[in-house]
């Protein structure tokens, strides 16, 4: 391919907060969509227990990252990722990975809340179900309700677990989808534009919600709002035209960005 | 030309054979000529309120409301427009009134005639007389009637008061040949006595008219317009007719030239009026609208009226069909023995006709069953096949592949059914050891018609798949659903609503359909459930019921309209209901 004959995008990275436990590892990690390039050879450390947040200017690669991590990738016929990503050591590209397997263990949350035409408890129940998490309907019923409760959601619906869950509204249906990823258990939560089809008090709900799931989960959330990304992330990962420009503790890229192209887009010179 | 046979049409012309050789393509050139003219002054109209709206925009006053041509369009509408439709309602209601017109004036001169054939009419002895048979033979029917009634409700065999009944029909039918005899034999001999001069004629075309039932006043009129206008053959050609023609032409002549010249000054009138309306303010754009919106509301309202009179029509017939079978609905609807047959000659087995349509909705639910059982999981299957698995180029070759079954007239489907899967079947029975296996079975019926459906059921159910939004498969397969989880799951559940409606369409396409039935799944209104039996539907019973020589008011002939009326109320439900459930469908992802 022609974009290995040109040198690998320079990254700048900002020191890392001390102690951090590395949970996602991206080495060379590169995705084409047929002829065009959306991911140029990628270096990164992910965290665990906190919020990355990637941002950066439309199509410059930061959702098809978060399809790497869950290899959502395969369900698109051109897509093709080359390097290397590791979830705790482990590779997720190799063939022995069952990436049905690996999608329970990497939930993930998108930018329109998708609920399944089924019931609130049917939602939430779905992944328990397929991948046999509950021995019995009680244990099932456990789940529903901690997912629910993890999510936020309990409270509202609890006493509605049979109605549509497509009869909720846009925030509740968000943090429902959110209650179905965390239902079956995950490490890592990816979040593609979580709120950006939200109202601003239930995009404060959601963003309260990433700040509690950070408690136990590692999350990486893909965002446009800066000050949402400020807000709500540990890390900062900025993207730019398919390569990683600049990664580092979010306050440190916020205040002190060292690439003109970082520090032109949180600006909001462009993009 | 037209004037000369104005000239030489008139009554006192003595010899009428030239009228069937005069020129009526003459008469025709004027309304081709009429119609022309309209084209020409529409276009001018069109031209004139064009070249105006310039001519206003090129003066340097307050800004044109339209573009030109809306202008022109506008004349162009009040010129073309109340004439075309003047030219319609005569096209619609002329001859009919030109008819009534002619004919009424005859009748006026027929009036001694009628007179006389009404006075002998009381007089005669024989007439008399086989009246009174008549009203003996009706009493008699009425109470063999009674009689079965009584013995079926007290469970006795009614059948010697059948036989007794259809002697008493017998009777009356040829007492009423009689009586029609014994009236057309006086009718003859006062028509006979007419003189044979044109206004004798002229009454004797007036009373045969008058004594004609309503079908022959028809076939008068017809054969009448023929011979004057050249509409069609005539059928005979008689003095009377030659007569009858004649009074219509001046008529007729009369109604076309002055509706021609109204339709000409209204268009002129309508272009002048338009005209006048031009000006820099006026909103020619939003009147075109508003004329636009009319037309395409008279459209939808003539495919209303259409659906309104075919369902009025199947009503009124189905009611006379349910008169003549003394109301007893339910047991048309609910009797197990279907044969229409009714006999003619006293003697005949199965007289009484018996009209219990179960079999035959039994039969159309075998065959749509059989029909389901094939084109359901086929049609189904290959769906989710081109829209999940296939790649674009497979769904590129197959999918027209499958569509063209849909385009194989269901005649071919009939003959393939007949020629090669029912034999096959059969064998296949008897290789079995069923012995009664035959070619004309509801199996090879349905299993054929089950191939038609399939592209219905592929096709629509392909459309409803793709529609589910991709963002509910990441969903599913964020969570960790294998691509045949999503499908179950999550896609066949948000598209099931789409999917019970292609079904629902399916299954009112197999209960319509005609062709195959009538070829492949025999004739016999077995009440059975085996499917190697040969069954009959609603649709072949219909078909079988209205062709060959049928008088048209017999119970047996009506039968088709109330089977045809049961046949669109089903359809109709189950088309509701399918449109009902795709609409549900539209709401359930938001």
């Amino acid at each position: 391919m022609a974009y290995d004959t040109n040198p690998a995008p320079s990254t700048v990275y900002h020191p890392a907060p001390p102690g951090m436990q590395i949970k996602v590892a991206a080495r060379d990690l590169s995705v084409t969509y047929g002829d065009a390039l959306a991911l140029d050879r990628v270096q990164i450390d992910i965290p665990d227990r906190s919020v990355t947040a990637c941002i950066g200017p439309s199509g410059c690669g930061k959702s098809t990252f978060l399809r790497c991590i869950n290899r959502m990738n395969d369900t698109i016929d051109t897509a093709r990722v080359r390097g290397s990503i590791k979830i705790d050591g482990e590779e997720v590209n190799d063939r022995s990975i069952d990436p049905v397997l690996l999608r329970a263990r990497v939930g993930m949350v998108f930018q329109k809340p998708n609920p399944f035409p089924k019931t609130i408890f049917e939602n939430v129940a779905y992944g328990p179900r397929i991948h046999g998490l509950a021995a019995n309907k009680d244990e099932l019923a456990a789940i529903v309700e901690t997912s629910l409760t993890k999510a936020g959601l309990w409270k509202e619906v609890a006493d509605r677990l049979h109605q549509p869950g497509t009869s909720l509204s846009g925030g509740q249906q968000q943090r429902l989808v959110i209650a179905r990823a965390i239902a079956v258990n995950p490490e890592v939560i990816l979040m593609d534009e979580p709120c950006s089809a939200l109202d601003p008090i239930a995009t404060a709900r959601i963003e309260e919600l990433i700040d509690e799931l950070r408690e136990n989960y590692a999350l990486i959330i893909v965002t446009h709002s800066m000050a949402q990304a400020a807000r709500v992330s540990q890390m900062t990962a900025f993207f730019h035209l398919g390569a990683l420009v600049e990664y580092g503790p979010t306050e440190e890229i916020f205040t002190n960005p060292r690439d003109q192209r970082t520090q032109d887009y949180i600006t909001g010179r462009f993009g | 030309m037209v004037r000369r046979y104005w000239r030489r049409g008139r009554p006192e012309c003595a010899g009428h054979e030239w009228l069937a050789a005069a020129a009526p393509e003459k008469i025709m050139q004027i309304t081709v000529l009429v119609a022309l003219t309209l084209l020409v002054l529409t276009a001018f109209g069109f031209l004139t309120g064009r070249r105006r709206a310039l001519a206003v925009r090129a003066r340097s006053g307050p800004r044109l409301h339209s573009l030109p041509n809306y202008y022109g369009y506008y004349i162009a509408l009040w010129t073309g427009g109340p004439a075309l439709v003047l030219l319609a309602v005569y096209g619609a209601f002329g001859s009919g009134l030109v008819n009534t017109l002619a004919m009424s004036q005859l009748e006026r001169e027929a009036a001694p005639l009628i007179a006389e054939f009404e006075r002998q009419l009381d007089s005669d002895s024989d007439f008399i007389a086989l009246l009174e048979e008549a009203a003996e033979a009706e009493t008699d029917a009425l109470e063999a009637r009674e009689a079965i009634t009584r013995a079926r409700d007290a469970g006795l065999d009614p059948q010697a008061f059948q036989a007794a009944l259809a002697g008493h029909t017998t009777r009356l039918t040829e007492i009423g040949a009689r009586l029609g005899q014994r009236r057309a034999d006086i009718a003859r001999t006062v028509a006979a006595r007419a003189p044979s001069s044109d206004a004798g004629i002229r009454a004797r075309s007036g009373f045969e008219f008058w004594n004609s039932p309503r079908e022959r006043r028809e076939l008068f009129l017809a054969d009448a317009r023929a011979i004057a206008f050249g509409e069609g053959l005539a059928s005979r050609n008689t003095p009377e007719l030659r007569a009858a023609a004649l009074a219509m032409r001046p008529v007729e002549d009369i109604f076309r030239y002055s509706v021609a010249a109204l339709a000409l000054s209204m268009a002129v009138g309508g272009l002048a009026w338009g005209r006048s309306r031009i000006k820099a303010s006026f909103r020619a754009r939003n009147r075109v609208e508003t004329a636009i919106t009319g037309l395409l509301m008279f459209a939808s309202v003539i495919a209303i009226l259409t659906t309104l009179g075919i369902v009025f029509s199947l009503l009124f017939e189905s009611l006379r069909f349910f008169a003549s079978i003394g109301w007893r609905v339910g047991d048309f609807l609910f009797g197990l023995q279907w044969s229409p047959q009714i006999a003619i000659r006293a003697d005949q087995i199965g007289q009484s006709g018996a009209f219990g349509a179960v079999p035959l909705f039994a039969g159309t639910a075998l065959i749509t069953a059989i029909a389901m059982t094939v084109a359901v999981p086929v049609g189904l299957f290959s769906a989710i096949y081109m829209s999940e698995y296939a790649g674009p180029r497979v769904r590129a070759v197959a999918k027209p592949i499958l569509e063209v079954l849909a385009g194989v007239p269901t005649v071919v489907y009939g003959f393939f059914a007949l020629l090669t899967v029912g034999p096959f079947l059969r064998d296949f029975a008897l290789f079995l050891g069923y012995e009664d296996a035959v070619t004309q079975s509801a199996l090879s019926a349905g299993l054929v018609m089950g191939v038609m459906i399939i592209p219905f059921v592929s096709s629509l159910s392909d459309d409803v798949i793709n529609a589910v939004p991709q963002s509910l498969r990441d969903g599913a397969y964020a969570m960790g659903a294998t691509k045949s989880e999503a499908i179950r799951h999550v896609v066949l559940p948000a598209a099931l609503p789409g999917i019970v409606g292609a079904v629902l369409l399916g299954v009112s396409r197999a209960i319509g359909e005609t062709m195959i039935v009538v070829m492949a799944a025999g004739q016999g209104a077995n009440l059975t459930a085996n499917p190697l039996e040969s069954v009959t539907t609603i649709t072949v019973q219909i078909v079988t019921l209205l062709t060959g020589d049928q008088e048209f008011d017999s119970s047996k002939t009506l039968a088709a309209f109330a089977l045809g009326l049961v046949l669109f109320v089903l359809t109709l439900m189950l088309n509701i209901i399918a449109l009902r459930v795709v609409q549900r469908f539209r709401e359930r992802y938001e």
